[in-house]
Formats: C-alpha cells, structure tokens, sequence
C-alpha cells in the first residue's frame, strides 16, 4: 500500500537549493527521490574560453568551497601543460585548502547541523535548554565564537590568498605569493590561537586524545565541549542507526605533498580497494540532462529544456564501476584507514558522519601545524611552464564535502570541453539507468515520519548529515 | 497592534551592554565617515525609532555575499545587524524549515509592508520561464517579485545582483538578470563584487537601518562612500607602477620584491572598490598583496573581457582620470553590454589626452 508523497523543501541551512519527495507508508519513507533545482551552466561556459580562464570561474561555482574548486582547476590544467607544482607551493596551496575544509567543518557544525536539536519538538528532552542556549539558529552563544574563530582562522587566507571567498592564489605551478619568515609566524600564530578555541569550546580537551579514541564505545564515552552535547543528545536519539549509507566510500586523496598525500586516495568496498578514476561514467537517465552516459572527459552538460517527465533532477548520477560512492570525511578517514572512522563507518549513519567530521577537523588542525612549521620562505613557491596549446587534463581534489573532480580538453588554446562532478553529485544523485537510488536517497529509506510531520526532522538530520552543498552539486 | 521595536531594544534584547552599544554608534560613525559629532545623533536614532525589518532572498548564486558577510570585521556591527536581521528571513541562516520558511517569509511581507528594505543575492535566470532555479515549487523571480511589490528598498549583493556575474558569462545559459533588470519601480543599491567586502556590506546596511534612507549612490547606483576610488588610486604597489617596475613571471625576483602586478593582468586601474583601503579578511590583505592582479570583480562585465590574465591595453601610465560619477554619467548611455564602462571610457578620455599631448607636443 502507498501512502502519501511528501514534497521536503525549500531546505534552508544547506548550501543552495534542495528539494526531497518522500514516499511514505505505515510512518516511515520508502522511497525518496533528490531534486537539485538550480541550474546555471558553468561547463557551457567555460566552452571557447582561455584555459587559464577556469582558475576564476570555477570558484565561482560555490561561496563555501571556492578554493577546493580553485585547486581542482589548477591541477586539472597543471596535468594538462604536463607541470607540477613546486614542493613548497603545493605544501602552501595544501595549507590554503585545508583552512577552507578546516572552517567548512565547523560551519556545518554550528550553523546547519546542530541548531536542527534546538525545536519545539525536542523541548521536552533533557538537553534540549543547554542546546537553544548553545545553538539557537544565529543567537546560540557557541555559534557566535565559532563564527569568530572562524573569521580569525581566515586571516590565514587573507595573508596568503588576498581573500576569501573566491581566493585566486593557487595556480597550476603552485601559489601566487611567496611567504616571508613574518607570515609563516603570523600563520603559526594564528593556528595556535585556532587550537585553543578547539581545545577549550568544541572538543573540551586535547585534540591529540581525540584523535586517538579507537572506537565508537570509546568516542560516546567523551563528554568534553559542544561535541560532548552531540554525543548526549546522539545516544538519546540514536543517531547512529539513523540514515545509514551502503558503506561504499570514495576518496581523491587529500592533500598532495611531495611526502604522500595528507589523507589517502582510495575506495572503500568492505575493504580497502583500489581506486581507478576511468571507471567514472555520469548517467544521464534520471537527469534533465541530454546525451548518453559517459566519463566526463567525454562527458557533456546539455540541459534538457522540455524537463522531460521521467527525469526528476538537475544533477546527474555519477558512478564508479557502476555503482553509487558514498564521499565525504568520513569516506576520507575510512579510506585513510583511521579506527574510530573504521568503526563508525560499520554503522555508517548520521553521527557517523558527523563524528567523522569532528574527527577530521582534529587531524586537519594537526596537519595544518605541520604544513606550517615546515614552510621554507627561502624556497621556490611557482614553477613555470607554458600554457598548453592542446591537451587534457584530470584535477582531483577533496573538498570539506568530498571527493570532486575537473576534467578539462584544450584545443588550439582554448577550453574545448570542461567537466566537473562535485561531491554532491555523488552523493545527492538521482537514479541511474538500472533504477538505483543515490547514496541519500538510499540513506533515507526507512526514516521516521511521524503523522503530523510535514518536515519530518529525521530526514532532516539525515539530509544535513552529508553536508550537501547544492551550488556545487548542479553548476 | 503589537509595536515594532527599535534598535535599542533588539540590541538590549539580545544582551548587548550600553556600553557596546556606543561602541557600535561610534563604529559606525567612523566607518560611514562621519565626525564625532554624530554619534549621539546615531544613538538617538536608534533608540527612538523603530527598527527596519530586512528580508534576505536568495536565487541563482554562490552563497560567497552571504560568507562574507558574516565574516565581518567588527563582530559587534555584525552580531547587531545579523540580530536585527534575524527576526526576519534568511534562509540560509534562519532556523525554521521547508514550508515553514515559505510561511514565515509571506508574514514578514504582510507584516511590514511598505516598510522592509529586501536584500537579494544572486539573480533570477529568465530561460524556459525562470525553472533554472526554482524555490518552493516556484521560479525564484516570482518570489524576487512578490518580495519586491512591498519592499521600501532594494539592496542588490554582490556582482550576481547588480550585473549578473559569472553565471551570465557567455553564453549565458540561464539568461541570468540583474536584479534592475526585472524590478523597475523600486529604488536598488547595488553593492557589487564577488562577493563584496563585507565591511561594505555592514556599512551599507548600517546606514539604511541607522538613517533610513539611502545612502548617496554613484550614478551606476553603488554607494558613492566605497565606489568611488579605484583599486589602483590607493594601491600600496603603485610606485611602482608609475616607476615601471612590473612582474613579469609568477614567484620572479620581482614578484618577491612586490613590483606591480599590471603585466600580469591586474584590473586595479579600472575598478571602482575599497579593497586597497578596506582590505579583506578583517583587513588582513587583498588579492594584490597576495601577489595576484585584481580581476575587476566589482565592475559590470568583469567574467567575459576575453581572459583574466591578459594585460589591459587602455591604459596610460601617467594619465589623467576621470572620477567614477563623471565617467558613469558618460556611460549611463550604454549600460546594458558586456562592456566595462569605466573601461571604454577611459579609454576614451585617454585617447583624447593622447591627442592634446600630441598637439601640444
């Protein structure tokens, strides 16, 4: 027996534009289907354009992660005129990107995940007061000081990047400024005061002990700063068995240094797999798209005007080998192979990705360290090389969200076909060909609605659990 | 009928001392360049009258405006704004969800109308009947319009807003349109960058809410306080522009020695912003200090000139510039293409000069 469709959306507090359409039956949905209803059409435009040209608009794309799409535009032309950058400008390029995934971490956390904790709903619950005081949207008193620790964190990227959003320092040969002995203390400086506001407000201890908690048992046992809210308000609604994913996990690698990467590229199939980036398709079948199912090299970004009634979504479907990939921090630190994201990934549901998240602000904090006292001014930051005339290129990073990638094809100097699939893509997907739900779809299947929800908040936490961010998505 | 509350009372409201709260009138004297002797003018102001409710919209965009603006300088003009504009509509902030957001922007606008100043990021796409970006089962340029009908005001963020950014670059898929383009019988600010500096955007703000009218606009529209000067009028590097010392290569010796970045494509002499004043990330820098040339995110146009990188080739070492109101009111004539007004104007001026010097010479 069917029961009634359930139209979810607008959602406000995820990047963009969301729309989710719920079957529900007997107080639980059966089948749910993602609409990314924003359309702009970057890869059309980038058509005809300098190479170099994709550095600025593409970080355009998103206000959130301009930068991880900057970098994925840099490598993607550095493979193309065959140039890497110099060990020290990707170590500087790597230490931008992470300050930018470091404060997407927290944003989430503040100001999209946790107020969901503080309706009418929840009232009756004995965390409820501690987290409207905490958390109300724009008034709780943890999200004014991580707005500021975020800004604060930023003047990083003012230093070395100009601004930020839309940052235009990283280049394909590496980055447009070279440090001085003055900005890598300022940096160093900053970082620290990053530390202390983490250590004292949001994790309540060291990030080190953190970082070394070995499984979930160990993890629900914390109960310092706001994280040790989320793991109380998490054990009394059981998070954990909320939304759970496949546990397919896909990750680029994060960070490229010349010592390895930051955190490891791979997948993740109920074991470490290897991962091999030309069994990349985007199906087109569910999508307001027109063509066939390609690898994006090949691909094309071609809407269909007439929104044809078998299709449902802006977004097309990527997979690997034919299946959905889950991406995101936690498929970063599961690929990476850290325990606690090993055991929380056995379950796979909403804390597990935000614990993960947690986890990985913690790391990423320890790497940004690392990243800056190993900063040598003295060093050469850009490698010169010349625009290529023809070529192609991949330029994989991970941005906050996950694993997202720009393929560009240069004919005769100009841009002769750009695509990119960002994380949302992945993970926000609609069905492919063979009637396969996106990794959300599937995650929300067999989540509580109660009768007179009309927004239930299960769902809620289960969208907000990815991060999405629907600009990047659909572009 | 309930009363609205002024300023003071939000403020007081949402735990801010008397003494922050003058802090915040002097702040905002000095930002909007005004003497000592406003400030109890301000602070009268804000007890007495009640405050503007603003509404926050969202359509084809980036969320960058919204990222910056949060980010601003004096956490005290930003924790008084964003309360003030709390009590409204965001919706990338606001707590409510789905058709309850829907619900509470429609009372917002029933319950302040003719009163609410709107602020719109981003911009509708008009292609296939707006169905590029579609907000509550709605094309975003019906909800742009119906929050428009009773607006006082409208405040255009960013380059989307006010001219149509990248999603408008060639060939504009979506037929992306500025916000003036579709709304034509409300007074528009426009604010542009991308994003812009977010301490334009408080100060824009603040003087809306402090002062409730507009503030001086240039004849382009933008607030003439922060669009006045261009990039390079006050840029640190220059001397070494009218000395003729360039970068030539990314990270040369020249780069090192911070030399001008105007061989390297830097859009500083044509582009109208505050970023070589005001700077970015609480003043920390701007693109040039971080040794990349402006792009001209401020100007109309700016995404489509032919390639970031290529130097410009219309200006004159030396020369003598118009102001940006002079030169806008040449220009007001042919707003409309993908022309940098300022650009080919001063271009113009520039060749006019060229002859004079050469009849003079």
């Amino acid at each position: 027996m069917s029961g009634p469709r359930l139209i979810v959306g607008p959602f406000n507090r995820v990047e963009g534009d969301l729309e989710v359409s719920l079957d529900v039956a007997d107080g639980h949905v059966r089948a749910a289907f993602v609409n990314s209803p924003m359309y702009r059409g970057f890869e059309r435009m980038l058509d005809g354009k300098a190479p170099s040209d994709a550095l600025t608009l593409t970080p355009r794309i998103c206000g959130i992660c301009s930068i991880s799409q900057s970098a994925a535009a840099a490598r993607a032309l550095a493979a193309a005129q065959g140039l890497s950058p110099t060990p020290q400008g990707a170590r500087m390029a790597a230490l931008i990107h992470a300050v930018e995934n470091a404060a997407d971490h927290l944003t989430h956390f503040h100001l999209f995940f946790m107020p969901d904790f503080t309706r009418p709903a929840y009232a009756a619950r004995r965390w409820h007061t501690r987290t409207m005081d905490r958390f109300a949207a724009m008034a709780g008193s943890a999200q004014r000081t991580a707005v500021e620790a975020r800004a604060e964190l930023m003047h990083i990227l003012g230093l070395m990047a100009g601004k930020w959003p839309h940052t235009l320092a990283i280049q394909p040969g590496g980055v447009t400024r070279t440090p001085t002995m003055r900005d890598k203390l300022r940096i160093q400086t900053t970082l620290r005061a990053f530390r202390r506001y983490l250590e004292t407000t949001l994790y309540g201890g060291a990030l080190e002990d953190f970082c070394a908690l070995p499984d979930t048992p160990g993890l629900m046992r914390w109960t310092g700063g706001d994280v040790g809210l989320l793991l109380e308000i998490a054990a009394d609604l059981d998070l954990a068995a909320m939304g759970r994913g496949a546990g397919r996990y896909l990750s680029f690698g994060a960070y490229p240094l010349d010592e390895g990467y930051g955190f490891a590229r791979g997948l993740w199939d109920q074991g470490p797999k290897r991962l091999d980036t030309a069994l990349i398709r985007e199906d087109l079948s569910h999508a307001w798209m027109l063509g066939e199912a390609a690898h994006p090299a090949q691909g094309a970004t071609f809407p269909d005007q007439d929104m044809r009634e078998t299709a449902y979504s802006w977004c097309k479907a990527p997979r690997l080998a034919g299946v959905p990939m889950e991406t995101g921090a936690l498929a970063r630190q599961v690929v990476d192979g850290h325990p606690l994201a090993l055991d929380l990934a056995r379950q796979g549901g909403v804390l597990a990705r935000v614990a993960a998240r947690l986890l990985e602000l913690a790391r990423t904090q320890i790497l940004m360290e690392h990243l800056a006292d190993t900063i040598t001014p003295e060093a050469q930051f850009m490698s010169h090389g010349k625009p290529a005339l023809n070529g192609e290129g991949e330029g994989l990073v991970e941005a906050a969200r996950g694993a997202l990638g720009h393929w560009i094809r240069i004919e005769g100097g100009r841009i002769a076909n750009y695509q990119i699939i960002a994380p949302t893509t992945w993970n926000f997907s609609p069905r492919d060909a063979a009637g396969v739900p996106g990794p959300l779809e599937a995650a929300l299947v067999g989540a509580v609605v109660e009768p007179d929800e009309d927004t239930p908040l299960a769902v809620q936490h289960i969208v907000r659990s990815f991060d999405p961010c629907m600009v990047c998505t659909v572009h | 009928m309930s009363q609205i509350e002024t300023f003071y009372d939000v403020m007081r409201r949402q735990g801010i001392t008397r003494r922050s709260f003058m802090k915040y009138c002097n702040l905002t004297a000095a930002a909007l360049g005004l003497g000592p002797s406003f400030v109890p003018k301000i602070a009268h102001a804000m007890e007495t009258k009640p405050r503007t409710p603003v509404i926050w919209i969202h359509g084809l965009e980036c969320t960058c405006c919204s990222e910056s603006f949060i980010r601003s300088a004096h956490p005290l003009a930003k924790d008084v704004v964003l309360s003030m504009i709390s009590l409204d509509y965001d919706d990338t902030l606001m707590a409510a969800a789905g058709h309850q957001a829907e619900a509470a922007l429609m009372d917002t606008i029933e319950k302040y109308k003719g009163n609410y100043i709107l602020a719109v990021e981003g911009n509708p796409p008009l292609n296939e009947d707006g169905m590029y970006c579609i907000i509550g089962g709605k094309p975003f340029v019906e909800q742009l319009k119906m929050a428009a009908e009773n607006a006082k005001a409208i405040i255009s963020w960013g380059a989307c807003a006010s001219y149509g950014c990248v999603q408008a670059a060639a060939p504009n898929p979506t037929r992306a349109t500025p916000v003036h383009k579709v709304i034509l019988d409300k007074p528009i600010i426009k604010v542009p960058g991308c994003p812009p500096i977010a301490e334009v955007m408080t100060g824009v703000i603040t003087y809306m809410l402090t002062f409730d009218r507009l503030p001086e606009l240039d004849r382009q529209g933008r607030p003439a306080m922060f669009y006045s000067q261009r990039i390079h009028d006050k840029c640190y590097r220059r001397p070494h522009f009218d000395a003729g010392q360039f970068v030539e290569h990314w990270d040369d010796e020249n780069a090192r020695k911070g030399y001008c970045l105007y061989k390297m494509g830097c859009k500083g002499p044509t582009t109208y912003n505050a970023c070589s004043t005001i700077r970015w990330n609480d003043g920390t820098s701007f693109p040039i200090q971080s040794g990349h040339g402006c792009i001209g995110c401020s100007e109309d146009g700016f995404w489509d000139q032919g390639g970031f990188y290529n130097r410009l080739t219309t200006i004159n070492q030396f020369g003598v510039e118009a102001n940006a109101d002079r030169v806008g009111m040449v220009a007001a004539g042919v707003v409309g293409g993908a022309v940098v007004a300022h650009a080919a104007v001063s271009a113009l001026k520039r060749a006019q000069k060229k002859t004079q010097d050469k009849v003079e010479g």
